[in-house]
């Protein structure tokens, strides 16, 4: 029984793609993931931008995707690139053969502020089209056209978590036979208006006498998480048509849980409960028990309230499994990715899978008492990583839990 | 074209429990923010919408009436989903936000305009509003929201492991034109029309469904001559007959990757009084 689920089920992640403050490749992020090397910087300040340091963890350089009508690329919005090129790179490392001519490809971006960014970008380049009644074309379908996608193309967003809903959705098409393959993730981008808002709502670090020791998840003097731009993509296809073709397999995703608050629209759950259902229908939807997993990569962002609420449905949906179950948030690396989060969050599942080796969390000098696990302060912790969950929350109350399993 | 593993039949997905249109002029979504809920429908938090944008104060007020039109406790929907397809939702305030930043700098940037402005938003205020728990989502945000919400919401009404999905689509009739402060030029009406889609297992003979087929290849795209009825009011309008058993018994709808989804009336014969559907207008 829990065979046949498990082998009906389970998408296989074929391909990748990633631009992010920690590097543009998956190779070069499982790099700098396990060397527990931090992206965060102090960065230019915007025109009208408060008074101190800015710092965030940028994309410094953003590659020219390897794939055919790229010739504008260097034309096209951040946003844009930042998108283009992780997915376009997603396709390229599955190789031709996942998307030749009759494979049903689908595409599910996941971003929650795609046209806020759009027009505040244009704004601020002496634009109009925000006071314009006009209604602009949306990302996913414009690349849906340049890489030659033919079948679904959605956006999803949920905050903080968007683009592990895309990773979701991409799975039920799959599983429901409305695809052949799906290409999903999800991508943000650093905003002067965006860093101010979160700034004004006080959910930002401001620690800018040392940028890359400010994302501090889970430590005890945590302020507040750090903004960070960039994303990543993956190929997801059937197990049995990945076997068949041999193609090489990343890991698959297995389990998918969700769920909401139904709490607040900005302020984080003190309530574990829902938080810790979207983990545990995520290990049934994997067939997985507790004790079966051998990392969790925590949305923890750093935040007062979050992290705590975190560890206490960690604590909840775990059980007596997490005191000996591996724990870090990479975002003391990364930064807060946003839309991009949970995506990249699922590459360094892979990375701790691929190197048999836990990411730390940085910066992670005293835990919080209230944020008792089983931590990975500063260093990471070498060992056999077969199973992987990753938990993102967003905005809105909304809960997501993927599991990542060794390919079989 | 390829053998599937695990193809699954392509008959109805899910039922139409019920169903709301609202319609509202930018000048009168204002005094709706705090206006009494419907009778009949559940209380919202105070001052809940005062930040909200204005598709989704229309978005809730649909769902709202929906729930009004055969009331039931808010704890009946405690276990559904909730998926929000607007269509450029959140100018106003960008313009507003956009405008008032560049005069006075980063302190004139509200904090709520991430929060309430994004494509998450109507869908969480949703999940908040009443308590829903789960999962909750935003879809598409522009032109395609009609085919980007159905098929996200059909292919999620299983996937998620809840009760129920909620599906709030949202749009103004003509985009709003702002002045450089961020202000409205003009009055165009708000559109929002909410569905509860439920299991099909637990459907009643008469129960209007929704069926989404995959499309073998992606049809070409066109887009809507200039002066059509909007996708929305068109599926609103469709929806409302088969439910009431009025002209037509089905109404398809292809998406622009060829998929199709249709809203089929029972067969004639099969139907009987809209007892457990509710459908309900409000303008």
């Amino acid at each position: 029984m829990v065979a046949h689920h498990e082998a009906s089920r389970a998408a296989a992640i074929t391909g990748v793609g990633v631009v992010s403050p920690l590097g543009a490749s998956f190779a070069a992020v499982a790099d700098e993931l396990l060397a527990g090397r931090s992206g965060v910087r102090e960065i230019a300040a915007a025109a009208g931008a408060r008074a101190g340091r800015q710092f965030a963890a940028p994309v410094v350089e953003v590659p020219v995707p390897a794939w055919p009508g790229c010739a504008d690329f260097a034309e096209l919005g951040r946003l844009e690139q930042l998108c283009l090129a992780p997915s376009a790179a997603a396709l390229v490392d599955a190789g031709p053969a996942a998307v030749s001519a009759g494979t049903r490809l689908g595409i599910v971006l996941g971003i929650g502020a795609e046209h806020l960014k759009a027009w505040e970008l244009d704004f601020l380049a002496g634009g109009r089209r925000v006071f314009e009644p006009r209604r602009d074309d949306t990302l996913v379908h414009r690349l849906a056209r340049r890489l030659g996608i033919a079948g679904p193309a959605v956006t999803v967003a949920a905050a903080c978590a968007s683009s592990g809903y895309a990773l979701a959705l991409g799975r039920a098409w799959l599983e429901a036979g409305q695809v052949d393959a799906c290409l999903v993730g999800g991508c943000d981008i650093l905003s002067p208006t965006a860093i101010a808002a979160f700034h004004n709502l006080r959910a930002l670090s401001r620690r800018c006498d040392d940028p890359a020791r400010a994302s501090r998840p889970f430590d005890r003097d945590r302020d507040g998480f750090v903004m960070g731009e960039g994303g990543a993509f993956f190929l997801l296809e059937h197990r049995a048509a990945a076997a068949r073709r041999g193609a090489r397999v990343y890991g698959e995703l297995v389990g998918v849980g969700m769920s909401s608050d139904a709490h607040h629209m900005v302020a984080p759950c003190g309530d574990p409960r829902e938080a810790a259902r979207a983990i545990s229908t995520a290990l049934a939807d994997a067939g997985i028990e507790p004790a079966g997993v051998d990392y969790v990569n925590a949305h923890a962002a750093g935040t007062p309230v979050g992290d705590a609420a975190e560890a206490g449905a960690i604590r909840l949906a775990f059980g007596a499994a997490a005191d000996a179950i591996p724990v870090s948030s990479t975002k003391s690396m990364s930064g807060h990715l946003v839309s991009g989060a949970a995506a990249f969050e699922a590459v360094a599942c892979l990375a701790a899978i691929h190197r048999n080796t836990v990411p730390p969390t940085i910066n992670l000098d005293a835990v919080d008492p209230a944020c008792a696990l089983d931590h990975v302060p500063h260093v990471a912790r070498r060992r056999r990583v077969d199973v992987a969950v990753s938990n993102s929350f967003g905005f809105g109350g909304a809960n997501l839990c993927l599991v990542i399993r060794r390919a079989a | 074209m390829h053998t599937l593993p695990f193809e699954r039949s392509t008959g109805p997905v899910c039922v139409l429990e019920r169903h709301a249109l609202v319609e509202v002029p930018l000048s009168e979504i204002g005094p709706l923010r705090d206006a009494a809920v419907p009778e009949g429908a559940p209380a919202l938090p105070a001052r809940f919408l005062r930040h909200c944008d204005e598709q989704t104060v229309v978005g809730v007020r649909a769902v709202l009436e929906a729930i009004a039109g055969d009331p039931q406790p808010v704890e009946a929907f405690a276990r559904y989903g909730v998926i929000a397809a607007p269509r450029c939702a959140g100018r106003i305030a960008a313009a507003e936000t956009l405008a008032a930043a560049a005069q006075a700098g980063s302190v004139a940037v509200s904090p709520h305009v991430v929060p309430q402005c994004s494509l998450h938003a109507a869908a969480s205020a949703v999940s908040v509003a009443l308590g829903m728990h789960g999962p909750n989502l935003g879809s598409s945000g522009g032109p395609e929201a009609l085919s980007e919400g159905l098929c996200t919401a059909l292919s999620l009404v299983h996937a998620s492991g809840c009760a129920g999905l909620w599906l709030v689509l949202s749009e103004w009739d003509e985009e709003p034109a702002l002045d450089p402060a961020g202000r409205p030029l003009d009055d165009p009406l708000c559109r929002a029309v909410a569905l509860a889609l439920g299991s099909r297992a637990a459907a009643p003979p008469d129960a209007v469904t929704f069926t989404l087929r995959a499309g073998d290849r992606a049809v070409e795209h066109r887009p809507a001559p200039p002066g059509a009825p909007s996708a929305l009011a068109a599926f609103s309008a469709a929806l409302g007959m088969c439910a009431a058993g009025g002209a037509i018994a089905a109404w398809s709808h292809v998406c622009p990757w060829g998929a199709e989804i249709r809203v089929a009336a029972p067969a004639v014969g099969v139907r009987t009084p809209p007892t457990g559907l509710a459908s309900r207008e409000a303008a």
